[in-house]
């Protein structure tokens, strides 16, 4: 299905709509697939959001259409593509950390593009995201996973990558093409196909975007979505969905949990869910009635009352319209392998599609209860190696084998009460 | 009849490059003459990352030294730091060759030879030998020579740290177009001057707990017995409440100088401080539990590195004097506190000496520099009665006969 409708004609991203320069915001398209994703937000000719493109072929850069683009590690490589070796990418991008930190400095939130799998994508983008995180920046990484068919040893790589990438960005919302292809037509041409995988893409940019930006009823800003993230590692989760007419919320939710940036991990563990942020775009005539319900039906699916957050804003061209997306992380409990496969996608609209959520009663079923209900007062923090701060470039501090430059509550695993 | 010297003393550290400047007459007195510091950039965990920019810091501070003094430095001593110092316990032996059986100058100048014979891993320069005493016979001797015996063994502490390091930190000052008369690890210069003669003939420990590390050094029977310096500081403190709070670093310095106590205490739970602490707008509050926690968690396990490190050393009836406390944390409320009752060990914070009156300099920052000083003074004293008034060109030299 098409996304009607989320771009109204008067495009959000035009500059007397943004805040005097409050929030910055970059979209940085790394390796090929990067690139070309932010070619075409480029090509969207959305203007106000700054976008680089990064990558270590210099041809591929040559062709692109936007401003700022950056070739990586001329020394690594001298303008030639890394030829899908990881660790190239990732020695070209250590070589260039300086000019890659320019890029990144004074940023709020960056957006990664990067289609892992290949050599720059895999390689270069985890550093990039470090340098991101240690400059302050919320880091929203969007990774097109390469197609099954593409062979396993790119799989593999695309899988360790994205691992990597989870250690250092706040949020990855990865992008399986296996499953994004499933939504295009026999017929369609490969510029098509990857058309709509950039879409969705761009899709998962605006709806962050329009979360921030679109003054809300209830309003949902930079902090919130901060708070929610913060802690890097955890699973993201992302999705969006869209209805229009009579039912519009419940085509929303539906077509939400077809999304396919929404994967779920395994049911329960939701639960352990700290913050999740829901959103809801409407038009004027959005009542409180649908507010309330949309409420209901997301607790209901995601059984996590406690930690839901949520945003409504109006639209003015949303007229008898909506637009839901959830953002969030999971923490903890072992990063599921893989992605649950989220069978084909909106389309077609009204087709026989397994809601990757299951019903609300089997949430509720006794294979994995909660230890006890416990209020989200206290944080686990999921990986250690990375929380190094201050000390992110320095040598490790080894003691007997510990990091000394790790904080010691972490080491110790000590529950820190927040506020 | 011989004229004063005017000498720098210079400490790099992670937090500021501190300079003092001292008028030397005959190496009899001094009198400290010109200050200067700045905060430095470009250090990390007590070593510098980014030569530019501490060159930068280092010679303003000289400079707003020698503009303090009025007069130009002629000699430099240089304190060194960082986790790259390392030390280790090495002893010479050797059989009294004399027939009658006494001790010679030349014995002991042969078990030193043979302490200080042990390899470097290339990269690696000796920094000190410090003798830390002679045993003649199996027993321990204040002065062996002229005694009789058949076997002399001499101890010696070994300091030695990576070469490149030090020459980046002599770079600094070269830079400014001085050379460096002489390197003394800051442990060392901090200790001889905050412990009293009779702290060091009963055993003391002095501990330095600087912005990125901490050194410390260990007395006993008038000797250094041990250095050493672990690659925590103030720094990682900051760095905990930083992402325990989700604040960025500055502020959580900021938040740490004010708040941040070393032990948890009951009203702790309740109580709340603000972030910036100036009534703005959208300041926000963070509990006092969570960060005294955090705090405690950190220079706890500082303190229990020490021990692990120290071993049996540190025990009250090895230690009567306990340990003595300075540098930037040790102003940490509680500090005292935590330390006795993680080591067991009397601990006080260290006062300078009666000679420093200027108020200001008995602020911990500045024991390190004036320890620098009082060693100089000594040195002057040494190079006097032996080699006249020839200048040392060379920063290698062994500084044995000081700490010995």
């Amino acid at each position: 299905m098409e996304q009607p409708g989320f771009f109204p004609e008067q495009d959000p991203l035009v500059e007397d709509q943004l805040p005097d320069g409050t929030l910055r915001i970059k979209i940085i398209g790394i390796g090929g697939a990067g690139t070309n994703a932010v070619d075409r937000i480029k090509l969207e000719d959305l203007e106000q959001v700054h976008l680089t493109a990064i990558d270590t072929d210099s041809q591929v850069l040559s062709a692109s259409p936007v401003e700022e683009t950056y070739l990586l590690g001329r020394t690594v490589t001298n303008g030639k593509s890394t030829g899908g070796s990881v660790s190239k990418g990732q020695l070209a991008a250590e070589a260039d950390s300086n000019a890659l930190r320019e890029i990144v400095r004074g940023i709020d939130l960056v957006f990664l593009l990067a289609g892992l799998g290949g050599g720059t994508g895999s390689g270069a983008a985890p550093v990039i995201a470090e340098l991101a995180k240690s400059e302050g920046a919320l880091v929203i990484a969007f990774t097109p996973l390469p197609f099954k068919r593409e062979g396993a040893g790119r799989c593999e790589r695309a899988e360790k990558a994205l691992e990597s990438m989870r250690k250092h960005c706040h949020a990855v919302i990865s992008l399986p093409n296996d499953l994004i292809f499933e939504q295009v037509d026999e017929s369609a041409t490969l510029m098509e196909a990857f058309a709509t995988a950039d879409k969705w893409i761009k899709l998962g940019v605006h709806s962050v975007w329009s979360m921030l930006f679109n003054t809300g009823l209830i309003n949902l800003d930079f902090s919130t979505l901060q708070a929610a993230l913060s802690d890097p590692g955890g699973r993201t989760i992302f999705g969006t969905g869209y209805g229009k007419g009579e039912n519009s919320l419940e085509v929303a939710i539906k077509d939400l949990e077809s999304c396919p940036l929404f994967h779920l991990p395994d049911p329960g563990v939701i639960k352990e869910t700290d913050q999740l942020v829901l959103n809801l775009t409407g038009g004027p005539d959005m009542t409180m009635a649908t507010v309330n319900k949309a409420m209901d039906l997301i607790n209901e699916k995601l059984g996590s009352k406690s930690s839901l957050i949520m945003g409504a804003s109006i639209d003015g061209s949303f007229y008898n319209q909506l637009r839901i997306t959830i953002m969030g992380t999971v923490r903890g409990t072992g990063i599921t392998k893989g992605y649950a496969p989220v069978p084909a996608a909106s389309i077609p609209p009204n087709g026989p599609v397994a809601p990757p959520l299951k019903p609300a009663e089997s949430f509720e079923s006794k294979e994995a209860p909660p230890p006890s209900k416990r209020e989200q007062e206290e944080f686990a923090f999921p990986s250690q190696e990375e929380n190094r701060g201050l000390f992110e470039r320095t040598q490790r501090n080894l003691y007997e084998g510990i990091d000394l430059d790790i904080p010691t509550y972490l080491r110790r695993g000590m529950k820190i009460p927040r506020n | 009849m011989s004229r004063s010297k005017i000498v720098g003393a210079i400490e790099i550290g992670t937090s500021k490059v501190v300079v003092l400047v001292a008028e030397m007459a005959d190496g009899r007195s001094m009198n400290i003459i010109g200050r200067g510091q700045s905060t430095t950039a470009g250090m990390k965990k007590g070593e510098i990352v980014d030569i530019r920019s501490v060159s930068d810091c280092a010679h303003a501070a000289i400079m707003a030294a020698e503009r303090d003094a009025g007069k130009e430095i002629e000699h430099v001593y240089l304190s060194l730091s960082g986790s790259h110092l390392w030390g280790f316990r090495n002893a010479g032996a050797t059989a009294i060759t004399g027939t009658d059986g006494i001790v010679s100058g030349t014995d002991i100048l042969r078990a030193a030879e043979n302490a200080k014979s042990r390899g470097l891993e290339p990269g690696e320069v000796y920094i000190h030998h410090i003798r830390s005493g002679f045993i003649l016979d199996g027993k321990l001797v204040e002065n062996p020579v002229a005694r009789e015996g058949s076997h002399l063994e001499v101890q010696y502490w070994h300091v030695a740290a990576d070469e490149q390091k030090v020459k980046d930190q002599i770079m600094v000052v070269n830079g400014f177009g001085l050379d460096v008369n002489d390197i003394v690890i800051s442990s060392l210069a901090t200790g001889s001057l905050v412990a009293t003669e009779e702290e060091k003939r009963q055993g003391v420990l002095v501990v330095d707990i600087g912005k990125g590390v901490t050194d410390y050094v260990l007395y006993k029977g008038r000797r250094v017995v041990q250095t050493g310096v672990i690659p925590v500081g103030g720094d990682h403190i900051t760095n905990d409440l930083g992402l325990g709070l989700r604040v960025k670093s500055k502020l959580a310095e900021s938040l740490k100088k004010r708040s941040a106590c070393a032990m948890v205490q009951k009203e702790d739970r309740t109580k709340k401080v603000p972030l910036v602490g100036d009534l703005s707008i959208g300041d926000s509050f963070h509990s006092q539990l969570t960060i005294n926690k955090i705090t405690h968690a950190r220079l706890e396990e500082l303190f229990i590195i020490l021990k692990n490190r120290m071993g049996s050393a540190l025990t009250r009836q090895n230690l009567p004097c306990g340990m003595i406390l300075t540098g930037g944390v040790s102003r940490t409320p509680m500090i005292q506190e935590l330390a006795e009752v993680t080591l067991d060990v009397p601990v006080a914070l260290a006062q300078s000496p009666d000679w420093v009156r200027n108020s200001e300099l008995q602020e911990p920052e500045y024991a390190t520099v004036l320890g620098l000083l009082y060693n100089a003074l000594h040195d002057q004293k040494e190079s006097r009665s032996d080699d006249g008034n020839a200048p040392r060109k060379t920063w290698f030299k062994k500084v044995t006969g000081l700490f010995g």
